[in-house]
């Protein structure tokens, strides 16, 4: 397993301002130089948060995916993404994601 | 002689600060902050001791510290580009640090040292409200409170015991005041977001209201912290602080949905 490489991918994308301008511009060259297994390359690029989730990127790290809008992945879906192939939990209900202000770089 | 003059205990929303300029007056956490200001100013400080746990900004997993002490000039932050905020350049206290990091290894706490920081929102919210002007030097204690396995919280009990001699042993005159960073129970991009664990926000308040803190320590298994969302762990900096304050109860202690601001006063 290379989670560490998908973690990696996301920590640089909110501490490095060159690599977050590729990541927010050409996601997929930007990610070329790691070595991601075929199947952490496809939920990454399909932004199926659940199924990273369940491969245990940290989920802090995963946040940044809807943070930067990252490979089709929002402020509204994130959540329905993330609890894909969990059963119905009540707590759900509860939940919602921020409204995100940033900072001009 | 150090003294330890007084403990405290904050979250760090990265939107506060904004949400205060859009709704000034109207936010929990402003009166909270003020409230906590009032005591940290009227203990007269000279050092800020700071117990966080970086966000993935200092540190991540390709080196990543159980317990750090910072020992940077200075350092600047908050980093996030998501945390509106101003920017800050934060003083360190660097032989207090050192003293610190020495001491600490000889009574057996296998620390880490940092000589330069990048400083996330955790670190300098806080301090935007506790040190206005960032007039006083700071020393972080970082904690991992972020990535499994955690420490655990009575050993985090024990560095803040640690902590409180090594202030009282210090050969100086400095006026500590010793503040702990985040929340007691929140999940921030997990599938729970949005939840706040209600009974365990009440079993910690209930605890540091009676000080029974070794107890609070004993049962703030990872395995607990876990079932309380990711950002969770921060309460292993509260943890800390409550090993430094000895037998003193809280002053007061308010909820903030699953956050708490406390005081300790320690003199």
């Amino acid at each position: 397993m290379s989670v560490y490489q998908i973690n990696k991918i996301l920590y640089l994308t909110d501490n490095d301002p060159d690599f977050r301008k590729r990541m927010k511009e050409h996601p997929e060259e930007a990610i070329k130089p790691f070595s991601l297994t075929k199947e952490e390359l496809d939920a990454l690029t399909a932004g199926a948060v659940g199924k990273l989730y369940q491969m245990g990127v940290h989920t802090f790290l995963l946040n940044h995916l809807y943070r930067y809008e990252l490979f089709g992945v929002n402020r509204d879906n994130y959540l329905a993404r993330i609890r894909e192939g969990m059963q119905y939990d009540p707590r759900f209900e509860q939940g919602k994601m921020p409204v995100q202000y940033f900072v001009k770089e | 002689m150090a003294k330890l003059v007084l403990a405290a205990g904050v979250p760090h929303p990265p939107r506060l600060v904004r949400d205060i300029v859009e709704s000034p007056g109207k936010t929990t956490g402003e009166a909270l902050m003020k409230r906590v200001r009032q005591y940290v100013e009227k203990a007269e400080p000279d050092v800020i001791v700071e117990v966080d746990s970086d966000h993935f900004v200092n540190f991540f997993y390709n080196h990543l510290p159980t317990f750090c002490i910072g020992m940077a000039d200075e350092a600047q932050g908050p980093q996030e580009t998501w945390c509106p905020m101003p920017r800050y350049v934060v003083r360190g206290h660097v032989p207090l640090a050192q003293a610190l990091y020495r001491y600490g290894v000889h009574a057996k706490f296998d620390l880490a040292a940092a000589h330069e920081l990048r400083l996330d929102h955790s670190l300098v919210v806080p301090l935007h409200f506790l040190n206005p002007a960032m007039e006083l030097p700071v020393v972080p204690i970082y904690t991992n409170g972020f990535a499994s396995p955690l420490p655990l919280a009575t050993r985090c009990f024990s560095l803040g015991r640690m902590l409180r001699r090594f202030i009282e042993a210090w050969d100086g005159k400095e006026r500590v005041v010793l503040i702990a960073s985040g929340c007691f129970a929140m999940d921030v991009g997990g599938p729970l977001r949005g939840w706040t664990d209600t009974d365990w926000v009440e079993t910690i308040s209930r605890l540091l209201l009676r000080g029974q803190y070794q107890e609070l320590a004993r049962r703030a298994t990872e395995e607990r912290i876990a079932q309380a969302g990711n950002n969770s762990g921060e309460l292993l900096n509260w943890i800390t602080v409550t090993g430094a304050v000895g037998k003193t109860k809280p002053l007061f202690l308010e909820g903030d949905e699953g956050s708490g601001y406390a005081v300790w006063e320690c003199e």
